[in-house]
């Protein structure tokens, strides 16, 4: 890790930033760190550990004021923390993987009681077949469990994602957990020039600390947390339904606080980020490839080329994965002709990528709303820690353009089936 | 609230006659070996030292003896206000000075609990030494127990029960019990980790927005009740405050599928107490086997067969229980013990001990819990059914610091046939002349093994 002062000009940003080599899971970890939690819960695994590692030195050399549980797995690790938070405690903790789904039981009871815990996930290819790469399939599986997801795409928006993470959770509107997602291998150990925001002003950016405000286990105001709700007819069956109405309320109300969150990120410290749906060279484009997460600086050089070309080709790229930035989708795809749906992971009820099943809804919307049907295809790959190049892009580039004039498939295109 | 005393008890089966209890009082009182002198008499001592061929069991020996009644009749008859009941002690006092030996107070007592001493001319009577009667240590049978449980309710009585009234257990069942008092004796200061299992199911979390407990309780899931409690723990002590983090769990969650989490805990050293009521399997849910359910016990799933194909009929549960409580000690915890509600006195000596130990480090209690509903007893008769288990050495009764080993707190040198407590359920009710026979031997093994582990955290 080497170091250098910038001299940072942007209008009011801070002055000064530290620039530093480092890979994303030190960057996570940084980003952890200035967020200031209270508790962090560890268990490591790969792609994962280098993450927990740092977490650990930052914390045994006094650069971050946490208590670390090694907790004996995953299982235990957000059990931990769902008491920590109850408490009041700011918490975090990262897994990816056969982790992620070992930690499934308190997983899905994390969003239902709206702790706001932040945990990265590196993520991860599903077993079986046996695989410790990187893929989507891990965080995609649990989609529906109303935890917050956001992808990054680079090892810079690694660390500040993992900072505003913190404060989407704990937003009085949103108050539900939030994973960010970085590609395991791609992002986890790619090593790139970070610039790492000052302490102060990221204290001020953060403010006061909020965490348990609706739900707490504390004898100075005891409350059953969570009893048993529902039952047959009225009252228990009903606040069943409320709370879960709120819940996703709370998961509606999240894509407006990360847009307003990632708006003052940018005025507060000169970097910025589209929060929900990156539009790329789209406005003047006939059709568009979609990509999520660290594919998509490949994605964008093989737009650019196919520009060159004179090829009227666009990228959108899906940050917030969860909740679905449906608003912010329809308004790019109501630019475009044609679409090419770019997965990290398979969805084996429909035979193609999970956000293309996503977007099959957004395109029944804009059919819908506005009368346009745009055909879309779905392409499959990256799986198991295989890269997609920018030559692999441009197939999807050139399939993609030829539904402006042919039919689009059912079937998925596979990449790095032969190569 | 009134007031509860101790008292002296007898128990003729164990009496041979020996009448060593008359002379260790003789001695403290009047300073002779005159058991003529001794507060205490053996009634029916003369004739069973004649004929030794007697049975002992046919309860052949009575006692006279102070009872320290509530209303004491002799206190009622005596004319000159020598005898008075102390309120504190409930001791009824004899006071020399006003006695003016009319010997009414012999007729009133129907116990022979006050006689005239024909060597002083005054009538005498037992004083219970204080409380350290000199009888009770010199029975060599153990006949007589100097029973002092009225202490916990006069002591505790007075606290505050911190569950609400009318929580839904089964008729007869003691973990309401085990709760309010251990609730009591931890306090308002606490964080209730109840998982699910009976403590749940009995309303102590609550349903549809109600709640049966009076400090604040979470419902874990059935797999991280230790994890998530220590999480609590572990903020309450980053922000300086002291707060007690107490899990009530069962079993079945605790030896099985929860297993992980407790063991990590324990490892940690996380500071709580974890509580375990063990009845034996998945009770509430319909009485499945657990890990802890004992060999030949009948569950849900483990039943009695009419027959499988080769011809040998299922016979409830084939594999021994787990010994979860000498597991916790091999995580050299701060503090794990035995505990049965048949022994209240011994739960709060432990429960004290285990708060203590839950500031430092881990501390693990294990308490039996027999299940009317899914041992198959009548309502009446769990009390009774928990004491045969620690007479019949089916339970045993220790703690274990790592500093202090492991001590029996209420060894049985002497068990009863395990019989005397399988007869007393139904669950065991189709066991085969070979299964009692596996069932005897563990007990008698399991006893060997933490008598031996025992001597060994000795040093010896
Ligand atoms: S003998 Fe003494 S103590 Fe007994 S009734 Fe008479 S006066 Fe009272």
């Amino acid at each position: 890790m080497s170091t250098t002062t910038l001299e940072k000009p942007a209008v009011g940003a801070p002055t000064k930033q530290k620039v530093m080599l480092c890979e994303g899971n030190e960057a996570a970890a940084l980003g952890v760190a200035l967020a200031r939690p209270d508790m962090v819960a560890v268990y490591p695994i790969t792609p994962q550990s280098s993450l927990v590692e740092h977490v650990a030195k930052l914390i045994a050399d006094g650069r971050m004021d946490a208590d670390i549980v090694d907790a004996e797995g995953e299982h235990s690790v957000l059990s931990v923390l769902q008491g920590g938070a109850l408490a009041g405690a700011r918490t975090y903790t990262a897994t990816c993987g056969p982790g992620l789904a070992f930690m499934f039981e308190p997983y899905f009871r994390t969003s239902g009681m709206r702790l706001p815990i932040v945990m990265s996930i590196v993520t991860r290819d599903g077993i079986t077949p046996q695989c410790v790469w990187g893929g989507h399939q891990d965080a995609m599986t649990v989609r529906e469990v109303g935890w917050v997801q956001i992808y990054c795409e680079t090892v810079q928006e690694v660390l500040d994602t993992t900072v505003m993470a913190f404060r989407i959770a704990e937003d009085h509107d949103v108050m539900l957990p939030v994973n960010i997602c970085l590609d395991g291998n791609y992002l986890s150990y790619g090593t790139s020039r970070v610039e790492l925001p000052e302490q102060s002003d990221v204290d001020a950016f953060m403010g006061a600390k909020d965490v348990n405000w609706h739900v707490a286990l504390d004898p100075m105001k005891p409350m059953a947390v969570d009893p048993l709700t529902g039952g047959s007819g009225g009252k228990g069956p009903a606040t069943f339904v409320r709370y879960r109405k709120s819940q996703c309320r709370g998961m509606q109300n999240a894509l407006g606080v990360i847009e307003a969150v990632h708006a003052e990120w940018a005025s507060r410290f000169g970097r910025s980020y589209a929060p929900l749906v990156e539009e790329y060279r789209l406005d003047d484009a006939e059709f568009a490839i979609m990509t999520l997460g660290s594919m998509t600086g490949a994605a964008k050089d093989a737009v650019d080329e196919a520009r060159e070309a004179g090829r009227k080709v666009g990228l959108i790229k899906i940050k917030t994965f969860s909740p679905f930035p449906v608003e912010a989708l329809m308004r790019a795809l109501s630019k475009v002709r044609a679409l090419g749906v770019v997965d990290r992971s398979v969805g084996f009820r429909w035979n193609c990528g999970p956000m293309y099943q996503e977007v099959l809804g957004v395109l029944y919307r804009l059919a819908r709303e506005a009368g346009t049907v745009l055909p879309a295809m779905s392409f499959i790959g990256g799986l198991a820690g295989a890269d997609i190049t920018i030559g692999h892009f441009h197939r999807v580039i050139d399939a993609t353009e030829r539904l402006l004039d042919g039919p689009a498939p059912n079937e998925p295109v596979w990449l790095n089936e032969n190569d | 609230m009134g007031r509860a005393y101790s008292t002296i008890a007898f128990d003729p089966a164990k009496c041979d006659g020996c009448g060593d209890c008359m002379m260790a009082c003789a001695q403290a009182k009047t300073g002779t070996s005159d058991t003529a002198r001794s507060r205490i008499q053996i009634v029916g001592r003369g004739n069973a030292t004649k004929d030794a061929t007697e049975d002992a069991t046919e309860n052949a020996f009575e006692l006279a003896l102070c009872r320290q009644c509530a209303d004491p009749k002799c206190v009622t008859v005596c004319p000159a206000g020598a005898l008075a009941k102390d309120g504190a002690s409930g001791v009824i006092g004899w006071d020399a000075s006003k006695c003016v030996d009319c010997l009414l107070c012999t007729v009133g007592c129907a116990y022979g609990g006050i006689a005239l001493e024909q060597a002083t001319g005054h009538v005498a009577k037992c004083d219970t030494c204080d409380g350290r009667p000199a009888c009770v240590p010199a029975c060599p049978k153990g006949a007589l127990t100097y029973v002092t449980t009225a202490k916990i309710y006069n002591e505790v009585g007075d606290w505050e029960d911190l569950f609400a009234p009318g929580l839904a257990g089964c008729q007869g069942c003691n973990t309401e019990l085990l709760m309010r008092h251990t609730l009591r004796r931890v306090g308002p200061d606490t964080v209730l980790a109840t998982p699910p299992g009976c403590v749940p199911g009995m309303g102590s979390v609550g349903f549809n927005g109600t709640t049966g407990t009076k400090v604040p309780v979470f419902h874990p899931l059935l797999t991280n009740t230790a994890a998530m409690l220590a999480g609590v723990k572990r903020q309450f002590k980053r922000m300086g405050r002291e707060v007690t983090a107490l899990a009530i769990a069962g079993d079945g969650g605790a030896s099985d599928v929860g297993f992980q989490s407790l063991s990590g805990a324990a490892e940690r050293g996380e500071q709580m107490l974890f509580m375990v009521v063990d009845n034996e399997g998945y009770m509430n849910t319909g009485m499945q086997r657990s890990s802890c359910t004992p060999y030949g016990a009948w569950t849900s799933t483990t039943p009695i067969g009419a027959g499988c194909a080769a011809g040998q009929p299922a016979q409830g549960k084939t594999q021994d229980a787990k010994n979860l409580p000498l597991i916790m000690v091999n995580h050299r915890c701060a503090y794990v013990a035995t505990a049965s509600t048949a022994y209240m006195e011994d739960l709060y000596a432990k429960l004290e001990r285990a708060i203590e130990a839950s500031k430092t480090g881990f501390a693990y209690v294990h308490v039996y819990s027999p299940c009317t509903t899914g041992w198959r007893f009548a309502s009446d008769q769990n009390m009774e059914v928990a004491r045969k288990a620690v007479e019949t050495n089916f339970v045993m009764l220790w703690e274990f610091t790592p500093g202090e080993g492991l001590n029996f707190t209420r060894p049985v040198d002497d068990p009863l046939p395990v019989t005397d407590y399988l007869k007393a359920m139904g669950r065991f009710r189709h066991l085969s002349p070979a299964q009692i026979e596996h069932i005897q031997g563990k007990v008698v093994e399991n006893a060997k093994f933490v008598q031996r582990f025992s001597e060994q955290a000795h040093g010896g």
